[in-house]
């Protein structure tokens, strides 16, 4: 309070900072909510698709388990190794309530068998059915890893913009209105002390008046 | 050589013998009730107890299991052969070359995955042509190496084009050695004719569940008939290029008629056709071995169902390690 100028030009503008500061509040406020409603939607939706990479994960397992089971370890192990292929995919961006989320565009990772690195006659159906279980978890990863990332980046902001309005509606607006009201009842102070002072002025004045009214007096009464 | 009148009375006998030591089916269903180290413990009691008692102060786990059946499956083939003699050694021993492609693929997968030599050692069938030393020698030596120590093989020429062309091809190519080597045998006598017969529908059973996992994942007709093994009973190139350029579900009616396909029906998991397939095929060559008695057809019946026995038994191993479910582990099971 002691750095505060308690003049009527800084009465002005920190009426002006309040009035501001409460629109920035109201409006964060609402911000806050929309990224809530938002983060629900999308979070049902992680659930989901969180549920259905952990089916993928259970069905790949099961499968490697049995083709190597059937076609021996080595021969899971070198088809692992020798696969090549990488999953393609490209990253956009989108905005939700001003927050910037990633959009992965995948491309196809399923692979026919003829196109995979292992010969037909020597392997059985269970490799395929583990190399398509993987390829299917590697897809719904990607899908994970999307949802994953704006599931965060929405928590990040709604932390944000939740810490925005509490230091607004309890520190900033309230620290203001503190500092306006010590402005207010120091320039009526202020008013009060010249009030009075200009009272005293005037009673003196008045004395004065009258003393010099009285020997103005008393020298006529004496002449 | 081949085709000599082999005196399959005593072979047969023996292997009557060893088939009577074979898990009966009704076991599976004990098995799948059983924990991991019971299952083991199971296996501790049967002719398995030797190989696991060897291997089990080296690994444990499903690994042990593995490692185990692989080993009494060669041991036991080398029984086989260690029992035979004259032309039915050399019928058996024709057969049993398939182990050196399964070698061979085994160890330029492990080589160009790097697995370490000992694993590699332990998933070894050396009971074809080439010795357990020669391939021991090989897993330790590189890719360049292992294919020059083909030389002079019918397998160099392929082998020779590693680095080249994918491996899937190469894969198949050796497999096709294989089996073209046997189907151009000209049967002069009953039991030759008896052994290439089963070669030639094992190729059908082959080249049919190559048509069906390609048609399934609508890989062009050209390409399908590129993987066909040729010398089918049934089912050769002409035939299986005719399929091929059919749609699923006309190739699927077409297939009535042929002496595999009897009441299998294709469901969303190939595998599972694939196991019917292996049944039927169980059937037909035990009703040919029931059959012929005395000929080479008894001892292939075995030793496919010993490959089987050993395959199953892996299926529950690895199945109860990794904590799968019984319905599923069973669905796997060839139960004939």
């Amino acid at each position: 309070m002691a750095e505060i100028k308690p003049t009527r030009m800084e009465l002005i503008k920190l009426k002006r900072r309040i009035k501001m500061a409460t629109r920035g509040h109201a409006l964060l406020k609402m911000k806050r909510d929309g990224l809530i409603m938002e983060f629900r939607e999308i979070l049902e939706e992680a659930k989901e698709v969180i549920g259905g990479m952990v089916d993928k994960y259970n069905r790949a397992n099961e499968r490697i388990t049995l083709a190597k089971a059937v076609d021996g370890v080595i021969a899971v192990r070198s088809v692992a190794i020798s696969c090549q292929y990488e999953p393609k995919f490209t990253i956009r961006r989108k905005n939700i309530m001003g927050v910037v989320v990633p959009v992965v565009k995948r491309e196809k990772i399923r692979r026919k068998v003829s196109e995979r690195e292992y010969g037909v006659v020597a392997t059985t159906a269970r490799i395929d059915e583990a190399v398509s279980a993987y390829e299917e978890l590697v897809d719904a990863t990607l899908e994970v890893a999307e949802i994953e990332t704006t599931v965060k980046r929405l928590i990040e902001e709604i932390d944000r913009t939740k810490r925005r309005v509490n230091a607004l509606e309890y520190r900033v607006i309230p620290s203001m209105q503190e500092a306006a009201k010590y402005i207010t009842f120091k320039l009526e102070e202020q008013d009060r002390e010249n009030i009075i002072r200009l009272k005293k002025i005037k009673s003196k004045m008045a004395a004065k008046e009258a003393e010099k009214r009285a020997r103005e007096e008393a020298a006529a009464a004496a002449a | 050589m081949l085709g000599k009148r082999p005196q399959w009375a005593y072979i047969v006998a023996r292997v009557r013998v060893m088939k009577r030591n074979l898990i009966p089916n009704e076991e599976y269903r004990k098995l799948l009730n059983m924990d991991f180290n019971e299952i083991v413990r199971y296996l501790e009691e049967t002719e398995y107890k030797r190989e696991i008692d060897e291997l089990s102060y080296k690994y444990s786990g499903p690994r042990l299991v593995d490692y185990a059946l692989s080993l009494h499956l060669f041991r036991r083939y080398k029984r086989i052969l260690d029992v035979s003699f004259g032309a039915a050694k050399e019928l058996i021993f024709e057969y049993l070359k398939r182990w050196d492609v399964w070698n061979i693929i085994n160890i330029l997968r492990g080589k160009l995955a790097n697995v370490p030599p000992e694993e590699m050692e332990e998933t070894l069938v050396p009971v074809g042509e080439f010795s357990y030393d020669f391939y021991k020698s090989l897993v330790v030596r590189d890719v360049d190496e292992i294919i020059k120590a083909f030389d002079r093989t019918p397998y160099y020429e392929t082998l020779s084009k590693v680095g080249q062309i994918p491996l899937s091809e190469i894969e198949d190519e050796l497999y096709k050695i294989y089996y073209s080597k046997i189907t151009s045998i000209s049967p002069t006598e009953q039991a030759l004719k008896f052994f290439v017969d089963f070669i030639r529908k094992e190729i059908d059973l082959k080249n049919i569940k190559t048509i069906l996992r390609l048609k399934m994942d609508e890989v062009p007709a050209e390409e399908i008939v590129s993987r066909i093994i040729p010398g089918g009973y049934q089912l050769d190139v002409d035939e299986a290029r005719k399929l091929a350029a059919m749609s699923f579900d006309e190739l699927v009616k077409s297939l009535e008629g042929y002496w595999f396909w009897k009441d299998i029906e294709i469901e969303d998991s190939f595998s599972r056709v694939e196991i019917k397939l292996d049944a039927m095929w169980m059937q037909d060559v035990a009703r040919r071995a029931n059959y012929y008695p005395l000929s080479i057809l008894p001892v292939l019946h075995y030793m496919s169902l010993k490959k089987l026995e050993v395959d199953n038994l892996r299926v529950i191993g690895w199945g109860k390690w990794e904590g799968l479910p019984n319905e599923v582990i069973e669905e796997q099971l060839v139960v004939v």
